[in-house]
């Protein structure tokens, strides 16, 4: 028979302190997650400070210049969130691009943000005025700088002097243009030469999120939801497959001259925010940058890629001469124009029914176009040089009906303009749509069949 | 000596296994564990920038489909939830359910009254995209989209996101609840000009 051996009190010693130790291990877990729940309760209300502004890029003679700043902070409490914010700051403004700034005081304006209005000297400025806010909550205990790298990197308003004026008169749907070319065609699915498609119940489809033209004529096309890079090489029916290891969500695309692929993806990444990913043109990868700001669109730049991000509403760099930079670098590097590859920048700004573009070469000679439209424009897809000219693609849309309204612009007006159909059908990264190499045009478009990219040459004598 | 020695391991074990307890439950339990049924708080008015703040405070919360309820430490406490079941009780709203709270709307369709909801609050609310992009409900009106600005939405059949702020460009940062796989947060879209979208207008902001 066996007996059940008698616990010595040394035993007995360590089965109290174990049941001790539960006890106190579970009390002490229980008060955590008390003080987490009073931390994120409903009345809780953690520390906010964020400032939106469109800046007035490029303004007209005799346009009054006004800075406005709509700002969202802690309110006094969940009950009182309708309150006004009790930011407050000012800006900090010089004519030109450089020079001491001056301090111009944000004062409330009637709809509950800050407003900063210029004096005539700097308005007037022929040179334009560089410009900085700092708004600051006691409320939140905290402080923004708008666009991020204040002085070192500030907002531009660029006076349109001697601008081409044109009146585009209303736009008349349902007279596009037949392309010159499908250069590119697959169907949605994840097998060889298909294209992916975000797609359920309860989210509008996403497909080929971006696609990039290089000088040979290859299409390349991202095919995020299958993880990869669709290349058709000119002349080819089906596209190589290069395996990229992205998220699989809404991202932009650009290819390198060297053929290097950047990837702006734009679900952000936990704490790290939005990041770039770079990959050779095997889609090894390269490298990943960390965004100072939301990220919306990815382009070539001088050296390397540069994304447009907000709220400062700048281009930065995310890589130069395939070195990361640093979010700090980004915001002190940041400007309103686009960087391009000859280092020219283009500057443009949609208020309204009226656009506002603007070419600056590198030594600072401007040219400048303001386009006036009698049916509404939405997002300008595509602002590049082509030669001396200028093209532009801007949406033109009602509540019903939109196309894309393709301009060539020189120093006398429109040298040639058509309408290219929508073809949205699935989403892509917002400004992603058209791209130009040469005197072609090229656009990514979808139906619920596939995804597809067209060739408009533009013949302009 | 060997009750310290137990102590502490009984100790370290019972957290342990609290921990273990809460991180399992968060995939699936989040509104379990932590959202009320509150009634909500009747205000006298709203305005486009008090709503814009209740949505910041959604941002960086997560989805969930059919969901309602999230709290405020920027990070979704329940990701990776299956994206086509709106009952896993996850943390975030869904994209009609986002506009909902943040528009302060009742549950009655028939009422343009203003409910504050508590972000713990789980409340989906009574309409889904298409509605909004119909203008159901009594507090929901259509509207011209060259018109809308900040805190106006832009609607599909499938999806709906509110205007944060404009870009120069002329695309528009829109504040939305995206799907799993993106959460709750601003992005800029081109939904203004896309024919797949209507403008719709909470009224009686002051």
């Amino acid at each position: 028979m066996h007996e059940t051996p008698r616990p010595s009190s040394g035993k007995l010693a360590g089965l109290a302190g174990v049941l001790t130790g539960v006890a106190t291990g579970l009390a002490a877990a229980v008060v955590a997650g008390a003080a987490i729940a009073q931390q994120f309760g409903d009345h809780a209300l953690g520390p906010l400070l964020e400032a939106t502004h469109l800046p007035p890029l490029l303004t007209p003679p005799g346009e009054q210049v006004e800075l406005r700043y709509d700002v969202y902070c802690t309110p006094p409490s969940a009950e009182q969130i309708d309150e006004p914010c009790d930011a407050a700051g000012a800006v900090f403004a010089r004519a030109g691009e450089s020079g001491p700034f001056r301090e111009l005081p944000l004062v409330r304006s009637d709809g509950g943000g800050l407003v900063a209005r210029v004096p005539d000297d700097l308005s007037r400025s022929p040179t334009g005025l560089s410009y900085y806010a700092v708004i600051r909550s006691e409320r939140a205990d905290r402080t923004v700088t708008l666009p991020g790298g204040g002085a070192a990197a500030p907002q531009r308003s660029l006076p349109l002097q001697r601008a081409t004026v044109v009146r585009l008169g209303r736009h008349a749907f349902g007279r596009v243009r037949t392309a010159s070319e499908r250069v590119a065609e697959a169907a949605w699915g994840a097998g060889p030469g298909q294209v992916g498609l975000e797609q359920g119940r309860n989210l509008s489809p996403i497909g080929g999120s971006s696609f990039d033209v290089d000088e040979a004529g290859t299409i390349h096309v991202l095919d995020q939801a299958n993880r990869r890079l669709l290349r058709w090489e000119r002349g080819t029916d089906a596209p190589a497959h290069v395996p990229l290891a992205v998220d699989g969500t809404l991202a932009d695309l650009e290819v390198g001259e060297d053929e290097s692929i950047a990837v702006l993806e734009t679900a952000p990444q936990g704490e790290r925010g939005q990041v770039v990913r770079l990959f050779d043109r095997h889609g090894t990868a390269r490298g990943t940058v960390r965004l100072a700001e939301r990220g919306s669109a990815l382009r070539t730049g001088p050296a390397g890629p540069v994304v447009l991000e907000h709220p400062s509403g700048q281009w930065m760099p995310a890589a130069i001469g395939g070195r990361a930079v640093s979010p700090a670098e980004q915001r002190r590097s940041g400007t309103a124009g686009r960087p391009l590859r000859d280092g020219a920048e283009v500057v443009l700004l949609r208020l309204g029914n009226e656009l506002r573009v603007a070419h600056v070469a590198r030594g600072g000679a401007r040219r400048a176009w303001l386009l006036s439209s009698e049916t509404s424009l939405a997002e300008v897809q595509l602002a590049e040089p082509m030669g001396r000219r200028l093209v532009v693609v801007v949406r033109a849309y009602t509540d019903e009906r939109s196309e894309f309204l393709v301009l060539v612009l020189d120093d006398r007006g429109i040298a040639a303009r058509f309408a290219a159909p929508a073809a949205d059908w699935a989403e892509t990264a917002p400004l992603s749509r058209f791209r130009l190499v040469g005197a072609s045009l090229y656009q990514l478009g979808s139906t619920p069949a596939g995804l597809f990219v067209d060739r408009f040459d533009l013949e302009v004598s | 000596m060997r009750a310290i020695r137990g102590f502490v391991a009984g100790f370290a074990g019972a957290l342990a296994l609290a921990g273990a307890s809460a991180a399992s439950g968060y995939h699936t339990q989040f509104v379990a564990q932590n959202c009320n049924y509150d009634p909500p708080t009747p205000t006298s008015y709203i305005t486009r920038s008090g709503s814009l703040t209740v949505a910041l405070y959604g941002a960086r919360e997560g989805y969930q489909w059919a969901g309602g309820c999230w709290n405020d430490n920027n990070v979704d406490d329940s990701p990776g939830d299956p994206p086509e079941t709106p009952g896993t009780g996850g943390e975030g709203p869904d994209c009609s359910g986002f506009t909902f709270k943040v528009w302060r709307e009742a549950l009655d369709t028939s009422s343009t009254a203003f409910h504050q909801w508590g972000r713990l609050r789980f409340v989906h609310g009574p309409y889904v995209a298409a509605d909004f992009k119909n203008a159901v409900g009594a507090p929901n009106y259509p509207l011209s989209k060259p018109a809308a600005i900040k805190m106006d939405a832009f609607a599909s059949t499938g999806h709906i996101g509110m205007i944060y702020a404009p870009n120069a460009d002329g695309s528009d940062q829109i504040i939305e609840a995206k799907g799993e796989a993106y959460g709750t947060n601003i992005w800029t879209r081109t939904y203004r000009g896309s024919s797949s979208y209507s403008g719709v207008r909470r009224l009686g902001w002051s």
